[in-house]
């Protein structure tokens, strides 16, 4: 029987018990780009990390940093709150509880797709 | 992760993930995730701090010298200084309760500052409530279980059974909630070497609090107090202390390396 007269593939959640969906179909198109799903990552680690070390650590433009985090507030993952220390002006990100949680499903498909193509599931 | 050139708005930004991809990506989020954690570590201070706090209660613990027959008062502020009846100087429990809120007082400072020093905030918000409300119980339950109520107030003295027992004897129970704070912080520090140093202070606190540590020096032959039985609590508070400024003094000495390095 091919995978396409296979009926457990008419639900989804059959066939991912049945190990026959492809873990990619679990990634995320807003977390699954290596900078927000950085941006993700760095913010799931503090409280609140401010706009210049994202800059720093991810190795990005202001400008290109400010597109990233406007992709992932608009999705809800994290808020983004612009303050003053002083004179200086401040941005902190800070992320949400829906953000968190499509941290630990992204990398937990990378885990299952990284599992998937280790040789003892390759014989 | 250099790709200052991307751009985040067009379609073509996700990168498929083979397995070498894969695994490239997870490695490059534990780097993130490892940076930021070294990053943000900042307990060197709070040991360091809680460590000399403890150094400059030490004149408190120099058990007080009473006229013959004159009768103790014993601690002002029972738990925090001591047990009631037993000698130890009447303003212990004054100090630690000072201490330990300016202590966290001086922490969350400590923490706001390097937050906007490194970038990266830590929750410290637990370690600071579970001390303080530590702190405050401590405070408290002595006094709503001591306190002459009404009848219908009487479920007050039931309070006794919070007091924590032997801890207490040495007036030492201060050093059980600066060890409680600290699984706190080691938590929030996300810290194996914090939770490692939580472990000893947790130890060497509980031993304070339940045994006379110069016994051991008496039996290795050396006393302490030379004779002055009036110093002979001062191992019990100096080797918390000890521990404390030496973890903090590591701590320090390795949080500045990953600094100068980064």
């Amino acid at each position: 029987m091919s995978p396409a007269e296979d009926p457990r593939l008419e639900q989804p959640e059959q066939a991912e018990q049945a190990g026959l969906e492809h873990p990619t179909n679990g990634l995320d198109e807003t977390v699954h780009q290596r900078h927000r799903l950085g941006i993700l990552t760095i913010t799931a680690e503090a409280q609140r990390a401010e706009f210049g070390y994202l800059r720093d650590a991810l190795g990005l433009t202001p400008g290109n940093l400010s597109k990233h985090l406007t992709v992932l507030e608009r999705a809800g993952m994290v808020e983004v709150d612009k303050g003053y220390t002083g004179r200086r002006p401040r941005t902190w990100v800070r992320i949400t509880p829906q953000g968190r949680a499509a941290l630990a499903a992204e990398l937990a498909t990378l885990t299952r797709l990284l599992h998937r193509h280790t040789p003892a599931h390759d014989t | 992760m250099g790709d200052k050139g991307s751009d985040p708005a067009s379609g073509q930004e996700r990168d498929e993930p083979g397995a070498d991809g894969g695994a490239d990506l997870l490695d490059e989020m534990k780097a993130l995730r490892r940076r930021a954690r070294a990053a943000r570590h900042a307990y060197w201070f709070p040991l360091v701090l809680f460590g000399l706090l403890t150094c400059a209660s030490v004149p408190f613990y120099v058990l007080p010298r009473y006229p013959d027959g004159a009768t103790q008062g014993g601690p002002s502020l029972p738990i925090l200084g001591g047990f009631p009846g037993l000698t130890v100087q009447r303003f212990l429990g004054y100090y630690w309760l000072a201490a330990l809120l300016g202590g966290l007082l001086l922490t969350l400072l400590w923490y706001r500052r390097n937050a906007r020093r490194v970038g990266l905030a830590t929750p410290a918000r637990g370690y600071i409530m579970t001390t303080a409300v530590l702190t405050v119980l401590a405070l408290v339950i002595p006094l709503l279980s001591q306190v002459r109520s009404p009848h219908w107030l009487s479920w007050l003295q039931q309070l006794q059974v919070l007091w924590p027992g032997d801890l207490v004897l040495r007036g030492t129970f201060p050093f059980v909630i600066i060890a409680a704070g600290l699984w706190v912080l080691a938590w929030a520090e996300r810290s194996r070497a914090l939770a490692v140093i939580a472990a000893v202070y947790t130890a060497t606190a509980l031993l304070s609090s339940l045994y006379d540590i110069g016994n051991v020096l008496f039996r290795l032959g050396w006393n302490p107090s030379g004779g002055n039985w009036s110093l002979t609590s001062l191992p019990n508070v100096l080797l918390p202390a000890l521990v404390l400024l030496a973890a903090g003094a590591g701590a320090f000495a390795v949080q500045r390396h990953h600094r100068t390095r980064t």
